[in-house]
């Protein structure tokens, strides 16, 4: 034994198993690791598409912000909640608008969803919010106000962490309703039942329909999405900023980090990236086999 | 380290009580004990490849023993054919049959086996199982000389590759030797376990040619059969034999399939079946006992392996044996495994292996091929067990000559072999094994435990008769 010790014949050593070579069996041979590729198939990061893409977070921190935003005005009473109620009507019909104008765009009848399904459905749900919200104004009565503070503050985060910022539209069901959650939560210390109705439409309206439009907007025109972004996230800045000072320089940090430091993060680490691959990886499947089944 | 010493002079005390005992002890060259999570009741390459290597060495006058998990009531000690040991011990299994590891508390249970028995080789199986990663710690910890066989290939991309590899690379480093099955499987150690080529040998599985023997009269004249034997898993490429069977069946009226193994994705081909009413020309036969293999395979003229990852893959080997054409798919260490007239290679996907299947086919139909008998007549004396442990016994003489780091050697190897996070980390780990070593050692002193009785017999009476007269 020991490679060293490898004979020095004219035969050539092969790569098989099948044929007894008068080589040991620890030997290595030239030829050992011929077969290995490095980083194949790599993407190559540009700063500035990413950090497009990374606008897309910093949006959805906005968001979040604007909603606790409305809710601090609400609980103080600065923000009358007939007030709220008619601006998120005007901004959904708005919105739906948008909506339908970009979809007219695209595709014209692959759709079969009817403006009177919409309307329904709209209807469905804002009579059953307004019906049950004086239940949900007293859900979390006998739960301490720090608890459901807590709990609001687990759930947004959780609506952050498992948003599908691929892929918006429709916004994933985990991400959703934490955020829904939250909202009830935070709704049912507001002051009156009425408050409690409004700020939940305010939140369907934040949580589930604006990433719908938003995802629209990305795919039909770049350019005005990047300025969506940017006026959302000066929104949720500024809105902060009238109630609390510090929690606007947070959001601020927080925003400009995840979309221009995190991508120069991104870029930077990809000159390290050592991807190996050979013989030994495991083979995918590129063919669709689904036609042999359906 | 004081624990070798204390274990050698149990051996010598020992053997003073008798002085056939030195004979004995001096006949035999290593006291070796496998350990792996896999074992029988469990079957598959790893069980299989551990229960002949071990009969072989036993054959060879070694002394083997075998430590596993507990499996269900299987536990406490077993002994199989020809005195072979198995320790089932209880140990908490935490998924798909491996142990929950956490690098000390089996511990106290591998130092029982390993004084007792007076292990000189601890030989672990499987990068899969825990237990065999806990082994080659606690050995180097109690001074042991391992080796270590891997069996299986791992990619480098995703999560549980990546901390697998890193955990491989802890146990590694101060590993004697390693043995890889196939060349493709050393060069993914290798890079894995970020190792040293030259203390990795490269030693095939082997089959027993005896339980695989062709029998032409078992086919039926009037079909074509293309059995396929693999567990029906993803891993298996099942999906591409999902497509082939309804291209194949198409074209060619007297084709026939034959399929062996259970799994979750015995759905696909049932649906299959269902779709294009194949249920005359597909069998499906479920689970098979490793007995029944040689009886399906005989049926056949056409051996299909769509594996989309193999490190040495028995199956086409077996399959050949029997006399079978044999078609797979080319990845991992298949190529290396048959000469190229014995075995059509093909691409991963089912446009390839179609076409490699109706070449063999229109090959078969012209009676080109060989006779199943001169086929297996070449594929016999490939893989044998017996080369096997011939080969592996020279691993062992190789290593117990070498030293066994002492732990400050260890902790410094780990922290600069391992990285400066996980290094620290695991020569921590290592410290805290050593330390409860010496409490161990300190409640219960190695030369107040009882050595084993030999499970071969006192004086090795009860090997067989066979083999008695080969090494007495």
């Amino acid at each position: 034994m020991g490679a060293d010790g490898a004979p020095s014949q004219s035969v050539p050593w092969r790569k098989v198993l099948w044929e007894r070579q008068p080589f040991p069996d620890n030997y290595v041979d030239q030829r050992f690791l011929e077969e290995l590729r490095r980083n194949e198939g790599i993407r190559e990061y540009r700063y500035w598409a990413v950090v497009k893409e990374a606008s897309l977070v910093g949006q959805q921190l906005s968001c979040v912000a604007i909603f606790i935003t409305f809710w601090l005005y609400m609980e103080q009473g600065l923000l009358a909640p007939e007030t709220l109620l008619w601006t998120s009507l005007v901004c959904g019909l708005l919105g739906y608008g948008l909506y339908q104008a970009f979809t007219s765009q695209t595709d014209s009848c692959s759709e079969t969803r009817t403006h009177l399904a919409d309307l329904q459905s709209a209807a469905l749900f804002l009579s059953f919010t307004f019906g049950f919200s004086p239940v949900l104004k007293t859900l979390t009565e006998s739960v301490s106000t720090d608890t459901v503070y807590a709990m609001s503050a687990v759930m947004l985060l959780a609506h952050l962490v498992s948003f599908p910022y691929g892929e918006p539209s429709p916004p994933g069901s985990l991400s959703l309703n934490a955020a829904l959650f939250a909202s009830v939560c935070l709704a049912s210390r507001l002051p009156g039942a009425l408050h409690t109705f409004a700020m939940l439409s305010c939140a369907l309206l934040v949580f589930a329909l604006w990433p719908c439009l938003l995802q629209r907007l990305r795919e039909n025109s770049p350019l005005q999405f990047t300025g969506v972004c940017v006026g959302v996230c000066t929104g949720g800045v500024g809105g902060l900023a009238s109630q609390s000072l510090g929690g606007a320089v947070l959001l601020s940090l927080a925003v400009v980090s995840v979309t221009f430091l995190c991508p120069l993060l991104l870029v930077w680490l990809q000159r390290h990236k050592d991807n190996i691959h050979g013989p030994w990886d495991e083979a995918e499947i590129c063919e669709d086999l689904s036609h042999f089944l359906h | 380290m004081g624990q070798r010493r204390r274990a050698g002079a149990v051996k010598t005390l020992s053997s003073e009580r008798d002085s056939a005992d030195v004979a004995r002890i001096c006949n035999r060259k290593h006291n070796i004990c496998m350990v792996s999570d896999f074992f029988y009741p469990n079957m598959g390459g790893v069980e299989s490849h551990i229960y002949q290597l071990s009969q072989c060495l036993i054959e060879k006058g070694h002394k083997v023993v075998i430590a596993t998990h507990a499996y269900g009531r299987r536990r406490g000690v077993r002994y199989l054919t020809n005195g072979l040991k198995v320790y089932y011990l209880p140990l908490q299994v935490m998924y798909s049959q491996s142990t929950a590891t956490t690098c000390v508390h089996s511990l106290p249970l591998l130092r029982c086996v390993f004084v007792r028995e007076q292990i000189t080789v601890v030989h672990a199986h499987s990068s899969f199982s825990s237990m065999a990663h806990d082994a080659l710690f606690h050995a180097k910890t109690m001074g042991l000389n391992t080796v270590f066989t891997d069996h299986s290939l791992f990619g480098f991309a995703d999560l549980s590759s990546v901390l697998t590899n890193k955990l491989l690379t802890i146990t590694l480093c101060d590993t004697n030797h390693i043995v890889c099955v196939s060349y493709t499987s050393k060069e993914n150690t290798v890079l894995r376990a970020v190792l040293n080529p030259e203390i990795v040998s490269v030693i095939p599985n082997a089959v027993d040619p005896t339980d695989f023997t062709p029998d032409p009269s078992q086919r039926p004249a009037d079909r074509i059969t293309i059995v396929v034997i693999s567990r029906l898993v993803y891993r298996k490429g099942i999906d591409l034999l999902g497509g082939i069977i309804p291209e194949l069946c198409l074209k060619h009226p007297d084709l026939h399939f034959l399929i062996g193994g259970e799994g979750p994705k015995r759905l696909v081909l049932e649906e299959v079946r269902e779709k294009y009413q194949l249920h005359d020309r597909v069998r499906l036969l479920g689970a098979l006992e490793h007995k029944d293999v040689r009886g399906v395979l005989v049926q056949g003229h056409i051996f299909l392996n769509t594996s989309l990852t193999e490190a040495f893959c028995m199956a086409i080997v077996e399959g050949a044996s029997c006399g079978l054409q044999v078609v797979s798919t080319r990845v991992g260490g298949i190529p290396e495994v048959l000469p190229d007239d014995l075995i059509t290679l093909c691409e991963p996907t089912v446009r390839s292996l179609c076409d490699g299947l109706e070449q063999v086919i229109a090959k078969q139909r012209s009676d080109s091929f060989p006779s199943p008998a001169s086929i297996h007549n070449r594929v016999r004396n490939l893989y044998t067990w017996k080369n096997v442990a011939e080969r592996t016994e020279k691993v062992y003489d190789k290593v117990v000559g070498e030293e066994v780091l002492p732990l400050a050697k260890r902790l410094r190897r780990l922290r600069s072999h391992c990285g400066p996070v996980a290094g620290s980390i695991f020569a921590f780990v290592a410290m805290l094994d050593f330390l409860f070593l010496l409490l161990l050692q300190w409640l219960l002193p190695d030369r107040f435990m009882d050595v084993a009785v030999d499970a071969t017999g006192p004086h090795g009476l009860w090997r067989q008769k066979t083999s008695r007269k080969k090494f007495d």
